[in-house]
């Protein structure tokens, strides 16, 4: 009988050269997973031809981004972490450029994030290690009506404590207040990974509030109120800092239709949503506050949406 | 000339040569390598240094003086100057003074010799504890792993303090033995001090070794035994009386009154006249219970001096400048982190954290005999539990258990949850070389065992004959991860991460420390307007003026302070930084990038032009 020291000489032997083919295997391999810009152009040939006004492009995995350097300019791209299960809302289809051959590339968890409402348009396209499908998106609602888009069409202001309106006036790009400090402007943020085009619409702070009316808004089959705090501002903590609120009212009644209230230590994009009574435009006014502004930067969205799956 | 004498000889020429082939590999591979955020500081830190050296010379009155000092030497002042002033020394000889080299390749110059460094004496480490395979592989291995392999070629401390690290080890490793070596403990010691503050865990781990040797060695002498008590009681007295003055003073009197004249060096002088006082007394009685002991007070005495006397910032104000460095990384800022999906910005971090992102960072045929090695070793060491298995297995060795002790003491060090968690793999490099001797313990046991196969059929074969292939299988993966990721060390992830596109998927930090801009540095040369302000998003003031000074970047482009200011921003591609992505998206009208830097399909540089 050999030793012990011999018989686990043995044993590692057998596991060391194993693991020493299969990472051979690995290394030899992992260059042919990758797409060469030849494959990208192809991609983005078809999808230039193909891809209609309002279409979007999903990565998969989700950090694939070098096809941002391909794909044509009009079509938005979307991939961030968590974007798999990203409603797309404002997409009635939405192409899929997946990688399924890199390591640990997830197919299955993908599928099962992003297929649930989708239905599948065509077979799948190959170009190398590429591959573009194409998919209805059943979690499609149409946008009647963006506060982003619209911004131009809104009169915003600082409203103090006692109700006295300080007006902020438009300069082409942003509504500014007068301070300096605090605007209302269309903008990027991240909002915990995900990109955001958005309101800038960071509160002033004490108990005034900055708001937005918009006199002509279409009642769809929901109003949606989304926001948050960008970046790393959700994350922070401590005793200085303060709840930030923000909703939506009707100019006319002064009702509340949406409140988010968001407390200190709470990331990422939060969301309320009303069906709006009546058929007729609203006039509807957004607002934001937070008793200290420090890093209380909000960016938020006002959305009138038709009915879900609707074209 | 007997054989022990040949074998010698032959392992000494095998260490030479692996220091030589290391040093001719970091040096002939550096080129390519950008300037990392804290190599930038450390290069404009050893330049301010360089002229106090000649201004040493010419006036050696004017340079002691503290307005000297401090203009010389308080840039960068949270790390001691050991490297820096090697990096300085060298810049002013090799390219200032000779003109022989490069600015920056005379900058690297001392890490690489001191990455070098690591590869012969774990060799002789290894090849002590467990044969002349165990210890080849030791050193092969430690360069081949590609993060490592990375950050031995930059001008920082990580490196040379796992370097330092292992050096006090095995001078304390011989100390135990042989003479003289406790005092060549003590000089590795304050060295290891001077290069970093991760050498003031080295005593925590080293103290338990000498006193449980000198307890065995006097365990039939009693003279001797109340000599090691009494060692151990003044060591301990002292601890509480520091302790007690603390506690009494307060932090801010404690420091105030740490005066040339006060019962703070008092202390330290009894501790440095008291110890030696009971070493000379047992020293007659028992020389194996004198030698580690002798070591750990020549650590205690010659490490503070050393780190004092080196430190020219330190000399006119070494209590509250001590002080404040001590602070610095006490208090160290959290940086954020991505890790498994989820943004590590403050602690407590994942326990487990350490441990797997070793495990993702080291390639896989290096860290499986890593694991294997380590744990047959602490299989081992629980055999006393079981007589039965103990008759059938060899019992730990001293040796064996102070480099399995060294081998896991980083990691658990920065494991704990409040330790700050950033800076990839680079904190615990230290235990990375004694992992790397436990794998070569694997690596020679599996070796002899393919020997003990082949001989079967053919009795006369050569042990290299088995060694040789396995060395090859075990080491061609993680040279071509090497090679393929090069110069983009930090982003390296291993086979079992899936590589960079599976870390990615995983959600691991992509890459850190800016380096990686080199990537697309060429195609801004080609592309970029003249004179244009150009945005390199966590690239350092410095190693902006260094890539322009060393010709990595032409030197009409002007630096711009974010994207609001730039004609083209370069991104760099962190999960905590996509605020800052988005910015350039809205400043420059296009969420579309014009070029980047994407290794294995993974964004690492983004590149945008404004529009």
């Amino acid at each position: 009988l050999a030793s012990p020291e011999r018989r686990l000489g043995l044993l590692e032997l057998g596991v060391l050269v194993a693991v020493a083919a299969l990472a051979l295997l690995f290394h030899l391999t992992l260059p042919r997973r990758s797409p060469d810009e030849a494959s990208y152009r192809a991609v983005a040939e078809v999808l230039s031809r193909e891809a209609k006004p309002g279409d979007v492009l999903l990565l998969f995995p989700w950090w694939t981004e070098r096809a941002r350097l391909f794909v044509p300019e009009g079509l938005p791209v979307v991939g961030y972490l968590g974007s798999d299960a990203d409603p797309l809302e404002r997409h009635p289809r939405i192409w899929v450029l997946g990688q399924p051959g890199l390591p640990r590339s997830g197919e299955g968890d993908f599928e099962r994030a992003f297929l649930p409402g989708r239905t599948a348009v065509g077979t799948p396209r190959d170009f190398g290690p590429l591959r573009l499908s194409l998919h209805r998106n059943g979690r499609h609602r149409p946008t009647l009506f963006s506060s982003v888009d619209a911004l131009a069409s809104a009169s915003v202001y600082l409203e103090g404590g006692n109700g006295v309106r300080l007006p902020c006036p438009f300069d082409g790009q942003a509504f500014r207040c007068p301070g300096g400090e605090t605007r209302v402007a269309p903008e990027w943020h991240e909002l915990k990974a995900q990109p955001r085009r958005c309101l800038w619409f960071a509160p002033p702070g004490g108990n005034r509030r900055l708001v937005a009316e918009f006199s002509q808004v279409p009642a769809g089959a929901r109003l949606v109120l989304e926001g948050g705090l960008i970046w790393d501002r959700g994350w922070h903590h401590g005793p200085q800092l303060t709840p930030t609120r923000f909703g939506v009212e009707d100019v006319r009644t002064g009702r509340s239709l949406l409140r988010v209230d968001v407390p200190v230590g709470m990331e990422g994009l939060q969301r309320a949503e009303i069906a709006p009574e009546g058929g007729g435009p609203l006039a509807l006014r957004i607002w934001s506050q937070s008793d200290r502004a420090e890093l209380r930067e909000l960016c938020l969205e006002l959305l009138s949406q038709g009915p879900e799956g609707a074209p | 000339m007997s054989g022990t004498e040949r074998t010698e000889r032959v392992d000494r020429a095998i260490a030479w040569a692996l220091f030589a082939a290391g040093f001719a590999a970091l040096w002939a591979t550096h080129g390519e390598l950008g300037y990392v955020r804290d190599e930038s500081v450390y290069f404009a830190a050893a330049e301010t240094h360089a002229p106090w050296f000649k201004l040493l010379l010419r006036s050696p009155s004017l340079a002691l003086g503290d307005p000297a000092l401090v203009r010389f030497w308080e840039i960068n002042h949270e790390h001691p100057v050991l490297m820096k002033s090697l990096f300085a020394l060298s810049y002013a000889v090799f390219h200032q003074g000779l003109g022989w080299l490069r600015p920056d390749t005379a900058l690297r110059l001392p890490a690489f010799a001191v990455g070098a460094l690591v590869l012969p004496l774990s060799f002789l480490l290894g090849r002590a504890l467990y044969g002349r395979k165990a210890g080849l592989f030791a050193a092969l291995c430690f360069l081949l792993v590609p993060r490592q392999f990375f950050n031995a070629h930059i001008s920082a401390f990580d490196v040379p303090i796992a370097a330092a690290w292992l050096l006090v080890v095995y001078c304390f490793w011989r100390a135990v033995s042989e003479r003289r070596w406790w005092l060549y403990t003590g000089l590795a010691f304050g060295a290891a001090l001077a290069t970093k503050h991760n050498a003031l865990f080295l005593p925590f781990v080293l103290t338990p070794f000498a006193l449980y040797r000198a307890w065995t060695a006097t365990r039939e002498r009693p003279t001797a035994r109340a000599w090691v008590w009494r060692f151990a009681a003044v060591y301990a007295a002292v601890a509480v009386l520091y302790l007690l003055l603390l506690v009494a003073l307060g932090p801010e009197r404690f420091l105030e009154k740490f005066l040339l004249l006060s019962p703070h060096t008092a202390l330290f002088a009894g501790l440095g006249v008291g110890g030696a006082w009971l070493l000379w007394k047992l020293r007659p009685e028992s020389e194996d219970a004198f030698r580690p002991l002798a070591a750990v007070q020549a650590m205690a005495v010659l490490g503070p001096v050393l780190f004092y006397v080196h430190w020219p910032y330190l000399w006119h104000h070494p209590v509250d400048r001590t002080a404040w460095y001590l602070a610095f990384h006490a208090q160290h800022n959290h940086y954020a982190w991505l890790y498994l999906g989820e943004l590590l910005r403050e602690p407590p971090f994942p326990l487990a954290y350490v441990v797997v992102k070793t495990a993702l960072t080291v390639p896989v045929t290096i860290f499986v005999p890593m694991v294997l090695g380590l744990a047959t070793v602490a299989v081992r060491a629980l055999l006393p539990l079981s007589p039965a298995l103990a008759r059938r297995w060899p019992r730990v060795t001293f040796p064996e258990a102070l480099v399995a002790v060294n081998a896991v003491a980083s990691i658990l060090i920065i494991s704990h949850p409040n330790v700050p968690h950033f800076g990839g793999v680079k904190h615990w490099f230290p235990s990375m070389i004694f992992l790397g001797i436990l794998a070569g313990l694997s690596v020679s046991r599996a070796s002899d065992a393919l020997l003990g196969l082949l001989r079967a059929r053919k009795p006369d074969l050569p042990e290299w004959v088995a060694a040789a292939p396995l060395f090859a299988l075990l080491l061609v993966s993680p040279l071509i991860a090497t090679w393929r990721v090069h110069p983009y060390g930090t982003s390296y992830y291993s086979e079992l991460a899936g590589g960079l596109p599976g870390a990615a998927s995983l959600g691991m930090q992509r890459q850190f420390w800016s380096n990686n801009v080199t990537g697309v540095l060429p195609w801004l040369n080609a592309n970029a307007s003249r004179g244009a302000r150009v945005w390199l998003h966590e690239v350092t003031g410095y190693a902006f003026h260094d890539y322009q000074r060393y010709g990595w970047m032409r030197s009409d482009l002007q630096p711009a302070n974010g994207p609001a200011d730039a004609d083209i921003a370069v991104y760099q591609y962190h999960q905590e930084f996509r605020e800052q992505e988005f910015n350039i998206w809205q400043a420059f009208g296009t969420t579309r990038p014009v070029t980047g830097l994407y290794v294995d399909e993974t964004p690492q540089i983004v590149v945008y032009r404004r529009r």
